[in-house]
């Protein structure tokens, strides 16, 4: 057989850039510095109709001034857009739909906006790839979803382009990396230009263009919870999760979701889980942003260390005064990097806890609602066993140890169960029931012909749930009847819960996979507010020592 | 639109009264609500009233005071509750603190 | 129940108004009228399908400060904003009218020692005005109140104690501002145009409500103490409001008049003379009149605890 090269060119990429370059080069000033009045010019000179194109959305920080300008440029010049980011937050990431500049979409959290990209999927104004979790995408950015430019935002860029992204580097260096590496084009929104960076976080050659914007980026104070808000029912919730889950299996290393069932935790360590003697035995390592609900637990002593997704409004100063805790660099700042936190999240581990809207009673557990494609960021990747772990703990052999199928799957072999546990209220705000025979990711599945329901976690990974009638430890179960049986007895009044045969609940109870407050230990005249170790947001800036600057909306004085 | 008025009886197996006449817990605030406990003599039986703008909640009404009733064992007491949307858990948690009140002694 | 010390010790801020009512006066010495066993429920609400409460949301009564009778009226901001209905805003009324007719009785009984047992009112207000739902019966209840405060001049001194989460706005900010003396936790807030209503009359350049450090810069108690509107700032503590309302009982009433900010012309004179300057100062925050009484870095006010700030604070002289 005659083996034959083909014949072509090998560096088309490389020359399409440099073309695109040229016809840009009348707008760059000094060094790489492009003024924010040409920055319309500028994206439809390197732009072409049909490029992947990425606006850097993250959780927290948004490039926000670019975005404007994307939805500013010709459509006519610049169309059929395939945007490959990680969250749209912003109204300007669905109006390039809207105004025929982009046509497809690929992401992986949209919270503001996920009504409406239901809508724009049924006008057929937006054609959806997939709802990926982030390291998903980013891993998509390495294959097949190569941005060709990308439009990122830093804190202070110099006139070489180098950036400083400091404490909010979230996405950025996963996405530069993917793009400019495959001869894609970068273009910098930064809130100011300076001589002398404190540091280096993407090297100046990685990026093309630096456009100082009227404004500095939007950010979002998205993981700061008052603790004034926090209800009874969350503490006594806290209290069995404390209990329960942290203090038996002895979890060392985890992530706490967002919201007011983990802040509760978090504020009861000092009190309840010091009282537990715990302290030293649970929660040493996370891996969360810089949630100000930690700041008393950290300060009492309970946590070495802290690796950061993203960074959090008015936390800056503390986290820094604490570089023994969270990643700081050489000048003193936080770096947060949302592409390691997610990796750490999903192997190095030993639980996932958060909050949920709704559970099914096969586990499966989902926040997605009939007409919001939301996506779930990174609570899959954390929210899921391992498969790829091969690194042991106690809380992890543990969990394996009580797995109810595991001579039946693994056979002889040892091995772990990352916890995988949900808190969840069976009867929610407005008595929305936290229970239901059917998700709602079934009708949002067909009303937005996607082809798999948007399940947050799947009821197979998913071990525990926490209600306030009990937890269910799901893992312990040998077949899905029993697992059903185990979901109906803590699910209160709800129409799953009805269903629940007191007979086999209590049975359960005798095999401790299902235990109640009372089967805990835990007086529920003592679940209140008072057991909390900061009531407001003021005490955790005394806590904090005055380090923790809280934003405007959250100061009450 | 009115207010819809619940009663339920119940019969205690045990029929634990409670220490003070009449005792008085909570607020009716959004989610939330006050309970009105009062020594009656019910032949050891509990009766409840509810007032509450929640429609369509009847049954679990009935099946929550019903559990606080086997749980506790608590006997020979009026319960009258006033509710603004309150979840079952944050109901049961007042009833609870509800009746540790009226079952302390008078406080220091 | 908490305990007596327990009590006195928590947050007043937090206390609900029954706690609140238990811990403003002498341990043990506090009687409800219409309590909840008299389920005295708005006849309104029900129709509206509206929740209603066995106390419609104040609780009224009569405690002691060593001999002296306290009458107290405390709101309950978590039960529909505090707002003032028919049934509550009778029971405010009530109880004002019946301070002044202890006064009548103590004086007829023991004329010699009236000082020493003058009766004071005592109204801890967390409201945002009128209950919209009885909106009548409500606006008549403050004017009502209004008339009792002026009756008591000169014979029950008449205290507003704000310090909740509601903070008092609306008709009651008027109303507030009738009585004799106001004492004020750091939380506590005085307005009459809520915050949210200002921003959406005037918009978001005009006054941000979701920027919570503006909106207490404004309506706040450090900065009714600055400008001389609160009397006394305290602690956070239903204790530390007990120990300053048994202060103010021992007050002679001649000094109790001067601590008032309206109801006599001279008093109408200073506030507008206080107007004047805003109106030649144009300041764009509190802080720029903060800085104007002498506050160096006014910056720095809102983040002192209370003890600090009082050390430090400079204060609009009177005229």
């Amino acid at each position: 057989m005659e083996l034959k090269g083909i014949t072509r060119e090998w560096d088309s990429l490389k020359k399409d850039a440099a073309a695109r370059a040229a016809s840009a080069a009348p707008y760059v000033k000094e060094g790489k510095i492009v003024d924010a009045k040409d920055a319309v010019a500028l994206l439809e000179a390197v732009i072409k109709p049909g490029d992947k194109v990425n606006i850097e959305g993250n959780n927290q920080k948004q490039a926000d001034f670019l975005a404007k300008t994307l939805c500013q440029v010709d459509p006519g010049k610049v169309h059929d857009l395939h945007m490959v980011q990680s969250v749209l937050t912003l109204p300007e990431h669905l109006d390039v739909f809207e105004k025929g500049i982009a046509k497809k979409l690929d992401m992986s959290f949209s919270g503001p906006q996920a009504g409406r990209i239901a809508e724009f999927l049924k006008e057929g104004k937006l054609e959806l790839g997939a709802i990926h979790t982030y390291l998903e995408l980013y891993g998509r950015y390495f294959v097949d979803l190569t941005p060709r430019v990308a439009l990122i935002a830093a804190t202070k860029a110099d006139r070489h382009g180098n950036l400083f992204t400091g404490f909010s580097t979230e996405d950025t260096p996963a996405i530069v990396e993917a793009t400019k590496f495959r001869q894609g084009i970068v273009i910098a929104q930064v809130n100011e230009i300076v001589d002398e960076l404190p540091r280096v976080d993407i090297p100046g050659d990685w990026v093309d263009y630096v456009i100082q914007s009227p404004k500095p980026f939007y950010i979002e104070p998205l993981f700061t919870r008052d603790p004034a808000l926090i209800t009874d029912a969350q503490v006594l919730k806290g209290m069995m999760a404390i209990k329960g889950i942290y203090g038996e299996y002895g979890i060392k290393s985890l992530n706490h979701g967002i919201g007011f069932d983990t802040a509760a935790i978090e504020l009861l360590l000092p009190t309840y889980g010091e009282e537990l003697g715990l302290k030293g035995k649970i929660c040493t390592n996370f891996i969360l942003n810089p949630h100000p609900s930690m700041i008393p637990a950290i300060e009492s002593g309970w946590v070495e260390s802290i690796h950061c997704f993203g960074g959090e409004l008015g936390m800056d100063e503390y986290v820094a005064a604490r570089s023994d805790i969270f990643f700081v660099g050489p000048d003193g700042s936080m770096r947060s990097n949302r592409a390691f936190s997610q990796t750490a999240g999903h192997y190095a581990i030993d639980m996932f806890i958060g909050g949920t809207l709704q559970i099914d009673p096969y586990g499966n557990s989902s926040t997605a609602t009939a007409n919001r494609v939301a996506g779930f960021g990174g609570a899959p990747n954390m929210g899921c066993d391992p498969k790829g772990r091969r690194h042991s703990s106690e809380a992890w052999l543990k969990c394996g140890e009580e797995y109810g199928v595991k001579e039946a799957m693994w056979g002889p072999v040892h091995r772990g169960k990352r916890l995988v546990v949900q808190l969840a209220e069976t009867f929610r705000e407005k008595l929305a029931p936290g229970f239901v025979e059917e998700l709602d990711a079934f009708a949002l599945a067909k009303n937005a012909n996607l082809p798999i329901e948007p399940v947050m976690i799947y009821g197979d990974d998913l071990t525990h749930i926490i209600t306030e009638e009990g937890i269910a430890y799901l893992h312990k179960c040998r077949n899905m009847e029993e697992r059903t049986a185990a979901i109906r007895g803590i699910a209160g009044f709800t129409e799953v819960g009805m269903k629940a045969d007191p007979k086999e609940t209590l049975r359960l109870r005798d095999l401790g996979v299902i235990k109640t407050a009372d089967d805990l230990g835990i007086d529920m005249s003592r679940a209140n507010r008072s057991m909390l170790a900061a009531k407001n947001v003021h005490d955790l800036v005394v806590w904090s020592k005055g380090l923790y600057n809280p934003p405007a909306k959250f100061r009450n004085w | 639109m009115a207010l819809q008025v619940l009663e339920f009886e119940f019969k205690s197996a045990a029929t634990q009264e409670i220490a003070k006449e009449w005792s008085h817990l909570g607020v009716t605030g959004s989610g939330d609500l006050e309970v009105l406990m009062e020594k009656k003599a019910l032949n050891g039986g509990v009766k409840a009233k509810v007032v509450t703008p929640v429609k369509g909640f009847d049954a679990v009404w009935e099946k929550m005071l019903g559990k606080f009733v086997t749980d506790t064992g608590v006997g020979n007491v009026s319960i009258e509750i006033n509710d603004d949307n309150a979840t079952p858990i944050v109901v049961y948690m007042r009833l609870r603190q509800a009746l540790a009140e009226a079952t302390a002694k008078e406080a220091e | 129940m908490k305990n007596w010390t327990e009590l006195e010790n928590s947050s007043f801020f937090d206390a609900n108004a029954r706690e609140r009512a238990l811990g403003m006066v002498d341990k043990g010495t506090f009687t409800e009228f219409l309590n909840p066993l008299d389920r005295y429920c708005s006849p309104h609400l029900p129709v509206l399908g509206t929740a209603v409460e066995f106390d419609d949301g104040t609780v009224c009564g009569v405690g002691l400060l060593g001999k002296h009778p306290v009458f107290v009226v405390s709101m309950e901001g978590k039960f529909i904003g505090g707002a003032i209905g028919e049934v509550n805003g009778g029971k405010m009324v009530a109880t004002i009218r019946l301070a002044l007719k202890a006064a009548a009785d103590i004086k007829a009984k023991y004329p010699e020692e009236y000082a020493a047992r003058r009766p004071l009112v005592a109204v801890s207000f967390e409201t945002g005005g009128v209950r919209l739902h009885e909106a009548n019966a409500g606006l008549l209840a403050h004017a009502e109140v209004m008339d009792a405060f002026q009756d008591c001049r000169g014979i029950v001194p008449v205290v507003a104690v704000v310090g909740s989460k509601v903070g008092c706005f609306g008709g009651m900010g008027f109303v507030a501002a009738a009585t004799d003396v106001i004492v004020m936790n750091e939380e506590g807030r005085i307005g009459l145009t809520g915050p949210e209503v200002i921003e959406q009359e005037m918009g978001k350049d005009e006054f941000d409500a979701s920027n919570k450090a503006l909106v207490y810069r404004t309506t706040g108690a450090k900065h009714k103490y600055i400008i001389q509107d609160c009397n006394y700032l305290v602690e956070d503590k239903i204790g530390e409001f007990h120990k300053t309302l048994a202060e103010v009982a021992e007050i002679p009433m001649a000094e109790i008049e001067k601590m008032r900010r309206i109801g006599s012309l001279k008093l109408v004179q200073e506030q507008q003379e206080l107007v004047k300057l805003v109106g030649d100062m144009q300041p764009k925050d509190s802080m720029d009149l903060w800085k104007y009484f002498g506050n160096e870095d006014p910056a720095a006010l809102p983040e002192m605890t209370t003890a600090e700030f009082l050390k430090v604070v400079k204060r609009r002289v009177r005229s």
